[in-house]
């Protein structure tokens, strides 16, 4: 595993990765001014990233291990940690709040359960 | 007269983007603890997957995307074929395609190369700060590509930092504090206020329970279908819901 990987197969992977990341990031932005979108997409993309973020979010909480066991369980550090972050949001919307008093239910579920 | 005017318009054009570029660097401070753990557990992953520092830096600096770079660690540590682990890097990027249409509207009267910029520059963070301050109204009438550069600003110098801390130290910095774990939560801040409607709450429901489905798919295709889902559930119930009779929830 820690045998430094070969230079020019790692060079072409750092620029292929460099360009989707940029390719990806700039699509809609560079195609721009010329393109008229219709209401309906408008209004999908609102929803874009609330839907985004939870398909990322919610897999992370809830797999585990390398072969991504699902953990419904109650006791689950992570599962805690982001309902004690939902929670704190409901009364207070400053993130660092949020933070603070998720990562502190995680770890205290991780050390405690 | 007209000349000492028109210079006088100008100096106060540029005190008032610096001022939204301020804004947004101060709009982004509280997420910056879910950027720095997330750029340090990138950075130690680099080098425990193999990558001599020089090398970890270079990904560091030209890719800038911690979720794609996580993704290709164990596949170029298992010496899969380059197409694999490129493809694998796309498509945990195509969400930055949706991003980017999302943000379309508010730069389009930028030229091509600030518009070139500020998409290098976007990540989960930026963009999902930038979006719900657009619906929070908390956006800046004017100079928005100031306000989101300096958002950009701190959250890349932020993640570059903790990504080169976590690069050179990497022996030291401990794995299994679950360090990242702030940089979902910073996610799960960010996004929770949005979820007050309805069809932001189907949506998001859907787009969870489908990449919980699909998790298994090769190239992490699962993400983008949960995205996928979700969204197009959330218009279906916003176009079911403006043709509900007045009087029910407003949208």
């Amino acid at each position: 595993m820690n045998d430094p990987v070969s230079g020019l197969v790692l060079a072409v992977v750092i620029v292929g990765l460099a360009l989707s990341t940029f390719a990806t990031r700039t699509s809609f932005l560079l195609a721009g001014a010329r393109l008229r979108l219709r209401h309906r997409v408008e209004v999908a993309l609102r929803y874009a990233p609330v839907c985004t973020l939870a398909a990322i979010i919610v897999p992370d909480i809830l797999l585990h291990g390398p072969h991504g066991t699902l953990d419904l369980s109650p006791l689950n550090p992570r599962l805690i940690g982001a309902l004690a972050t939902g929670l704190w949001l409901c009364w207070s919307r400053h993130i660092f709040g949020c933070l603070a008093v998720g990562m502190a239910a995680y770890s205290l579920a991780r050390v405690c359960l | 007269m007209g000349v000492d005017a028109e210079h006088r318009r100008l100096v106060s054009e540029k005190d008032e983007r610096r001022v939204a570029f301020r804004l947004g660097q101060r709009a982004i401070i509280p997420s910056l603890f879910g950027a720095g753990a997330w750029g340090m557990v990138s950075g130690v992953a680099m080098v425990k997957g193999g990558l001599t520092v020089p090398w970890a830096i270079m990904m560091s600096l030209l890719v800038y995307a911690g979720s794609a770079q996580l993704a290709a660690l164990p596949l170029i540590a298992a010496g899969a074929p380059l197409w694999v682990i490129v493809t694998t890097g796309f498509i945990t990027n195509l969400r930055f395609v949706i991003y980017s249409a999302a943000l379309r509207p508010y730069f389009a009267d930028l030229p091509a190369r600030a518009r070139a910029r500020l998409g290098f520059f976007m990540t989960d963070f930026t963009f999902a700060l930038f979006m719900r301050s657009a619906l929070e109204g908390k956006l800046p009438g004017k100079h928005r590509d100031a306000w989101f550069s300096g958002v950009c600003a701190n959250n890349w110098l932020t993640w570059q930092i903790s990504a080169l801390t976590g690069i050179v130290a990497a022996s030291y910095v401990p794995t299994d504090w679950g360090l990242e774990f702030t940089g979902t939560l910073a996610l799960v801040a960010l996004v929770g206020p949005s979820l007050v409607t309805r069809p932001a709450l189907s949506g998001a429901l859907v787009a969870a329970i489908v990449a919980l489905l699909t998790h298994a798919l090769p190239f992490r295709l699962g993400l983008f279908c949960g995205a996928i889902a979700g969204i197009v559930t959330a218009t279906l119930a916003d176009a079911w819901q403006s043709a509900a009779p007045p009087g029910a929830e407003p949208a």
